[in-house]
This record gives C-alpha cells, sequence and structure tokens, in this order.
C-alpha cells in the first residue's frame, strides 16, 4: 500500500506540489494526469524516492520513503521513463539483466535468468534478446526497458511490487501506445502497484483505474477514472471544453475535446 | 612477452632468459649467459616490460571505465586533457619542488610525483566531468572541446614554467613531454605499482555499476546505485592510474580510447568482462609498442608516445566518421 500523506514540495521557495494526498490501492493502475508543469513528474520522483518532500511524507508497505535502504527499495520499486539514451551497443539481454542488479552481487544467479526469460516472454521480447539495443525500433526499445524494469519486481512478493511509469508512451506511435499499456494493464492482475504518468485523456479512460488530476501542483481529484474524468474536472484541469459520449456495450465514455478557435488578428 | 624481453640491441634467447631469472632465484640451470646480457635483462630490459604491461593495463582500463563514466565513447584520459594536466602537475613539481626532494629517482621521491600527477589528473577529470554535463547527459562535442582548452592551458603552464627551469630540470621535462618508457626502473615501477593495482583491481569491482550507468545516472540510482558514490570512487581511482602512468612515462596518448574499442567490438560492450580484457589488451598492446619504438631504427630510440599516436589519432578520426554517420555529435 502507497500512502501520500500531505506532501509539498518547493525549489527555491517556488512552491511545485501543495498538500497532495492519495492512498494509492494496489493491484491498480492509478494514471496522473495534469497539464504541463502541473508537477506530475515531480510527484511521481518523490513517490520514488528520487526527491524529498519539503513536507508531508510517502509510505510505502508501512515505511517512509526516506527510511528505505536504496538497494532494498530497488527490489521492490522500478522506474521507466520516456526516452532512454544508451550509447553504448549493449545487447538486449545485458539490458534486461541490470533490472536484476540489486538481486545478485557479481554473477547472475539461476533465479536471475528465470525472471529474465519470464519477462521477455511477457512483454514479448524474447526473440530480440541478442539483438544490439542500438538498432531497435524506438517502440521495441521502450519495450525491452518494460522488462528491465519488471525484472526488477518480478519475483517480489505479490502486492509489494511498485511500478512507476513517468509518461511511458508519449514518444510512441498509437500501437505501441495501446500494446504498451496492455501490458502494463496486466500487471495489475498480478497485484502490481503501477503509478502512471499520462496525457492522453482516452488511454487513461481506457488503461487506467483511478486518476489523480493535479493543477497548479495542488489535487484537483483523486477518483475512480469515471469520477474524475467528468467534463467539470477536465475543464478545471486542463482548460479546455470536454464532452463524454457514450456509446452502447462500450465499457466507458469515449472523450473529445472542442476545438480551441482563436481569431487571426491584422495588425 | 618473452619475445619483448629479449629482442633489442643485444638479444637475449628464451632460454637465458630462463636461465638468468633461475640465476636470480639462486638456481643455476647450466645454460650459459653472458654478464652483459644479465645486466642487460636485470637493470634495463625487464623492468620496462613489466612497466610497459602495468601503463598499458591501467590506460586501457581507466580509458574504458571513463568511457562508462561518462557514458559515451569518445572519453580518453589523453584526448581530453587529463593526462596533459597531469604531466603539467608533475613538471611543475619537478621545477619548483625538485630542491625539496633531490631528484625524483627514490621511491618515496617517485610518490610525491605520483601525488602530483594524481591532483592534477583529478582536477582535470572533475572540471571535464562538470563541464560537459548538460541535463545529465554528458555532450561529447564540449566534452571534446574542453579537452582541447584544457591540452592548450596545460601546455602553455608547462611551457612557461621550463622557463624558470635550469638545465638538468630542462632535460627531465621534455623526457616527461614526449611520452617514453626508456626511464623505466625498478624505482620507478615500485613506485607506480600500487597506484596502478589500485586502479586496475578497483575499477572491476564497479563494472556492474557502470552498465547501469549507460542507462542514465537516475535510472542507476532506481537499480539501487549510490550513484555519487560511484562518480567519485570511479574519477579517484581513474585519475590515479593515469597520474601514475604519467608520472613516470609521460603522455602517452590514445591508448586508454583506441584498446577499449577494440575490446568493445570483440565481446560488447558488457563493463565486467570489457574492462578486464582491456586491461589485458592493453598490457598486451604497449608492451609490443614498446619493442617496435626499440627495434624499428635500433640503438636509436623512437619516443613511443610517438607511435601511439601515429596509430591513434587515424584511428580517432576513424571513430569521428562513425559518429558523424550516426549524427549524435553536438
Amino acid at each position: 500500500m502507497l500512502q501520500v500523506n500531505h506532501i509539498s514540495y518547493q525549489v527555491q521557495g517556488r512552491p511545485l506540489l501543495t498538500e497532495v494526498s492519495a492512498a494509492i490501492r494496489p493491484g491498480a493502475l492509478t494514471a496522473l494526469m495534469g497539464s504541463n508543469g502541473a508537477g506530475k513528474s515531480t510527484l511521481l520522483k518523490l513517490i520514488s524516492g528520487a526527491l524529498q518532500p519539503s513536507a508531508g511524507h510517502i509510505t510505502w508497505q508501512g515505511k517512509a520513503m526516506k527510511d528505505w535502504d536504496q538497494r532494498a527499495l530497488a527490489r521492490t520499486r522500478a522506474v521507466l521513463r520516456q526516452q532512454y539514451s544508451v550509447q553504448l551497443p549493449f545487447s538486449v539481454f545485458d539490458i534486461i539483466a541490470m533490472g536484476r542488479y540489486p538481486h545478485f552481487r557479481s554473477k547472475l544467479t539461476e533465479q536471475c535468468r528465470n525472471v529474465i526469460a519470464k519477462v521477455a516472454a511477457y512483454t514479448g521480447t524474447e526473440q530480440l534478446l541478442n539483438r544490439n539495443y542500438l538498432t531497435l525500433s524506438g517502440g521495441e526499445q521502450q519495450r525491452v526497458q518494460l522488462a528491465r524494469v519488471l525484472a526488477q519486481v518480478w519475483d517480489t512478493p505479490s502486492d509489494q511490487k511498485l511500478v512507476l511509469l513517468d509518461e511511458p508512451v508519449s514518444a510512441l506511435d498509437i500501437q505501441y501506445q495501446h500494446q504498451l499499456l496492455a501490458l502494463v494493464k496486466g500487471l495489475t492482475q498480478a497485484q502490481f502497484t503501477v503509478i502512471a504518468v499520462l496525457h492522453d485523456l482516452n488511454l487513461a479512460m481506457q488503461y487506467a483505474d483511478d486518476v489523480l488530476l493535479l493543477k497548479a501542483g495542488r489535487t484537483v481529484r483523486f477518483a475512480a477514472k469515471e469520477e474524475a474524468l467528468d467534463a467539470p474536472h477536465i475543464y478545471e484541469t486542463f482548460g479546455v471544453k470536454a464532452a463524454l459520449h457514450q456509446a452502447e456495450d462500450y465499457p466507458h465514455p469515449f472523450i473529445t475535446v472542442c476545438p480551441v478557435h482563436q481569431q487571426y488578428q491584422q495588425w | 612477452m618473452l619475445w619483448a624481453i629479449g629482442a633489442g640491441a643485444l638479444s637475449i634467447s628464451p632460454a637465458e632468459i630462463f636461465s638468468i631469472l633461475c640465476h636470480k632465484a639462486g638456481w643455476e640451470t647450466g645454460i650459459p649467459f653472458t654478464e652483459q646480457q644479465e645486466n642487460v635483462l636485470w637493470i634495463i630490459r625487464l623492468p620496462r616490460v613489466i612497466m610497459a604491461l602495468l601503463i598499458g593495463g591501467t590506460l586501457s582500463i581507466c580509458g574504458a571505465a571513463m568511457q562508462g563514466l561518462y557514458r559515451n565513447p569518445m572519453a580518453d584520459p589523453s584526448l581530453i586533457g587529463i593526462s596533459a594536466s597531469g604531466a603539467t602537475a608533475a613538471v611543475i613539481m619537478i621545477v619548483l619542488g625538485g630542491k625539496l626532494f633531490s631528484g625524483f629517482q627514490s621511491v618515496p621521491g617517485q610518490y610525491s610525483l605520483n601525488l602530483a600527477t594524481f591532483a592534477g589528473a583529478l582536477l582535470a577529470t572533475v572540471l571535464i566531468y562538470r563541464l560537459s554535463r548538460i541535463q545529465g547527459k554528458t555532450n561529447v562535442g564540449i566534452m571534446l572541446l574542453a579537452g582541447v582548452a584544457l591540452n592548450a592551458i596545460s601546455g602553455a603552464i608547462t611551457g612557461f614554467v621550463t622557463f624558470l627551469a635550469n638545465d638538468q630540470q630542462l632535460r627531465s621535462v621534455t623526457f616527461w613531454m614526449m611520452g617514453s618508457l626508456g626511464g623505466a626502473t625498478w624505482i620507478n615501477v615500485a613506485g607506480i605499482l600500487p597506484f596502478c593495482a589500485l586502479a586496475i583491481i578497483g575499477l572491476p569491482l564497479m563494472a556492474k555499476a557502470l552498465n547501469a550507468f549507460s542507462l542514465g545516472e537516475s535510472d542507476a540510482a532506481y537499480l539501487g546505485i549510490r550513484t555519487e558514490r560511484l562518480k567519485t570512487t570511479a574519477m579517484l581511482l581513474c585519475a590515479m592510474g593515469v597520474g601514475a602512468s604519467v608520472a613516470v612515462a609521460g603522455i602517452i596518448g590514445f591508448v586508454g580510447l583506441v584498446v577499449p574499442h577494440i575490446v568493445r567490438m570483440a565481446i560488447g560492450p558488457e563493463h565486467r568482462r570489457l574492462l578486464t580484457a582491456s586491461a589485458l589488451c592493453g598490457a598486451a598492446l604497449l608492451t609490443l609498442a614498446d619493442l617496435m619504438s626499440r627495434t624499428i631504427a635500433p640503438p636509436v630510440e623512437i619516443p613511443i608516445g610517438i607511435i601511439s599516436s601515429l596509430c591513434g589519432g587515424p584511428f580517432f578520426l576513424y571513430l569521428l566518421m562513425k559518429e558523424k554517420k550516426k549524427n549524435s555529435l553536438l
């Protein structure tokens, strides 16, 4: 269970987050949403333990984030970023094996090899294992990185797996976006706690369970997605008018955003 | 290695080498050798070959580690001015501190010289790292250009200091700038051994961390690696290794660039294998290069710095062309 308790975060007196609280459910995909600069990535970094809040605290498994040993934390929490700039020609296997670094000292154990085989199978990267990472397409690279991230926590007891995704699909094309989110969504069935920064309202509606809306560092709404993503909240968070359409036999509404009109002025 | 010990202005056969070594260990084999051969082997040849092995290994492993640390394959101690800064520190030490230590042909003198080159090299390492980082990534272009600047500054300081030097000091200063293994003695070998050993043994222990570092600094931290400690230790070890080799052999360029690249092409970039293999390969290569420098035009010796730059320069250009194709430079 991940508890975010009244956290605030300031950089040089400028508040980036103010009094944010949330009880994140295990076995659910929570989407962090908000416009640019709303504090989504900062919140994710605070949750990951990379930053420490100026006030309030975050607890994971009943223990404050700042009290976790870095290596012990690495065995229970993994982070996927939007894009990686790897310069050296590592093989895909080497990259995924890095996810096991918190688990072994100098040589890959049998258990590590098992986990690597399993995450490769889950993410559909078995065929790539011997390939040079640098020669893969962007979508393949991101899937390999997801495999690495999963390898980090794969064999951790079931409700103690925390996966944080910072804009995991922003650099991908539509097909890969859905593929990756489907993979992530599948994890929640195995009691992973997943938190993802997302931009696309419909992707959030399709794949997330809960949504936390942020505006200027404050919580607009934290609730189940159908409740959080309604027209008033969307307007409050993003400043755009949205309409929700419910198609028959479709599990959730579809969100369209009204075009913004800008008059061209002749000076 | 046997060949390297044996070949030279005075040739000694492997059997004779064996015999001499046994003789030194107090055991006679009956294979005849002359006293001249014994002296050449023991006083000149053997320390020199060991020195070449040590320095070649150290420079290569430091190059490989720095490429991992800076997260780009162009980092090389000589290219980015680290060797030069070390040499400058050494020259300052010789000219200004020479009176204090009445020459450096003693183990403590050698250590103090090592300390100076270490300080110079460390300063350059940290400086380059700070300068070339933009948003957590090292910019190759800035790194190389900062290296050019650092090389120029070091050269200028060295040039200035040489004006203050007396004749004898000047001679040892020029020796440093050329890059040569010609001055190898047992005292030198003993002087650098602990520093080289630290780098050669210490750096492979950080292999996992260096691998993770190639994902990015924050990602290495997410994998439970203490990144600040890694950076400090790696920089210290590299500066120590490079400093030690500059202290006895001057600036031998490109070894730290060429060797890890060749090894990486052969066995991939995984640091556990890469670091050890680079050390071995570098040791062999520098011994070979030193052999060439002694035997191309005997009895004249071509400074090894010239040979390494002659081979390394074109290789560097080739790497630049490759990077240009990838369009990732600058």
